[in-house]
């Protein structure tokens, strides 16, 4: 069953807008929904009229939202590592492990790891208290990579747990012909190998959230009237393809903004198309945006949804 | 007298059956050695340029990697001489 909703698109394309009218309608029309920004430019709050953090806030009588913390999330992981590495370490091999850990905050992909286990955070524990969750993603290039890294970081981590369970047949093997062996003082068990338990762990997790994106994801691209935001829009097609996760709708929002010519790509004509036009007067309440006509797409969301 | 001649004996035999049985792993242990050394080299890789899982993958395992780094670190001493390290394991004097 698909119970979550990721928009996805170039920045400024009105992902934030269309997300958070498509979370207003469903609850409107009395479902129990979670709105999650992903973005770490928040402005969730700001479309929905309400002041929001990290935890779910009342936005009306159905719906609620937050605005992850991926700072807080980069410290809590970090943290988290800091503090098993300080356990498990007989000798002091770390001593400017604070130096270490300041400087990881910056790594490449730890912040889409964050990301990741933000979305599993509230698909584990928040989401089993609502019936839909919507996210509102961050602009292209980080969504997409936060998108992959369950396929790809899963297969390192399959090679890895099988050069694990390598090791352990040897170490079994040593132990069972030279018990003096001082292989035999390691762990030659799956069961009590620490490594072998946190990769099946890491596993389980991006498994988990691997399922979450290809089987109960419905994925939205959102364009505007213009060729930069269509050219976007079919690069994430390509890479969603490439991982194997189905593009179902194309929002093509701002229609009437400009008189300039423009065409949807062919590739992106073959999806279900819903047209927002762009409203002169803005919109200045959350009335306005429950006004911009998203009952179809949300129609056809529930439609996919009862599929599987 | 003869207790004591089998006591020595029996040790005898023990010590010559733990040399066989050293014997016998030493290359299985040696093999074992290399293989938790790649081990730690692909988590911690990335930190030497190699090809390696994203960081937050090697923060991960890092805290249970004790044994892996203390054999990676022995195996950097050994490798500035590598055909030495063939020669003693297969006892070639």
């Amino acid at each position: 069953m698909k119970d979550t909703a990721f928009f996805l698109g170039k920045g400024g394309v009105g992902k934030t807008t269309l997300s958070s009218a498509f979370a207003l309608e469903l609850a409107r029309s009395g479902k129990k929904v979670l709105i999650a920004s992903l973005d770490p430019a928040h402005n969730l709050g700001d479309t929905l009229y309400t002041k929001l953090n990290g935890q779910p806030r009342r936005v009306e009588p159905n719906l609620d939202a937050l605005e992850v913390d991926l700072g807080e999330w980069v410290e809590r992981y970090l943290e988290d590592s800091r503090r098993q590495l300080k356990e498990n370490y007989s000798y002091n091999l770390a001593l400017n492990l604070d130096s270490f850990f300041s400087i990881l905050k910056y790594s490449p992909g730890t912040e889409e790891y964050a990301v990741l286990w933000a979305i599993e955070d509230v698909h584990c524990r928040l989401a089993p208290d609502y019936d839909y969750v919507v996210f509102d993603t961050p602009p292209t290039a980080l969504s997409l990579r936060f998108l992959s890294l369950p396929f790809i970081s899963g297969m390192w981590v399959a090679e890895l747990t099988k050069l694990r369970e390598r090791i352990l047949e040897r170490r079994q093997t040593i132990t069972r012909l030279n018990p003096e062996s001082p292989v035999a003082a390691s762990c030659v068990d799956k069961d009590d190998d620490k490594v072998y338990g946190k990769l099946s762990n890491i596993r389980a997790r991006l498994s988990a959230l691997a399922t979450l994106f290809s089987k109960q994801s419905f994925m939205s691209v959102i364009v505007n009237p213009d060729d930069l935001s269509v050219y976007e829009a079919l690069r994430i097609r390509d890479e969603l393809d490439r991982l194997g996760l189905p593009l179902e709708a194309v929002c093509v929002n701002k229609q009437g903004v400009s008189d300039a010519a423009w065409h949807l790509a062919p590739e992106l004509a073959s999806l279900s198309r819903f047209d927002f036009d762009f409203t002169r007067e803005g919109i200045h309440s959350r009335d306005d945006l429950a006004r911009i006509g998203m009952k179809p797409l949300v129609q056809l969301f529930l439609k996919e949804g009862k599929k599987r | 007298m003869p207790r004591k001649l089998k006591h020595i004996l029996k040790q005898a035999l023990l010590t010559a059956v733990q040399v066989n049985r050293d014997k016998a792993t030493g290359i299985m242990e040696f093999e074992l050695k290399e293989l938790e050394n790649i081990f730690a080299l692909l988590i911690l890789g990335g930190f030497a340029g190699l090809p390696s899982p994203p960081a937050p993958i090697a923060v991960e395992l890092l805290p249970y990697m004790e044994r892996e780094l203390t054999i990676l670190l022995a195996r950097t001493d050994l490798s500035q001489d590598p055909l030495a390290t063939l020669m003693d394991m297969l006892q070639v004097d």
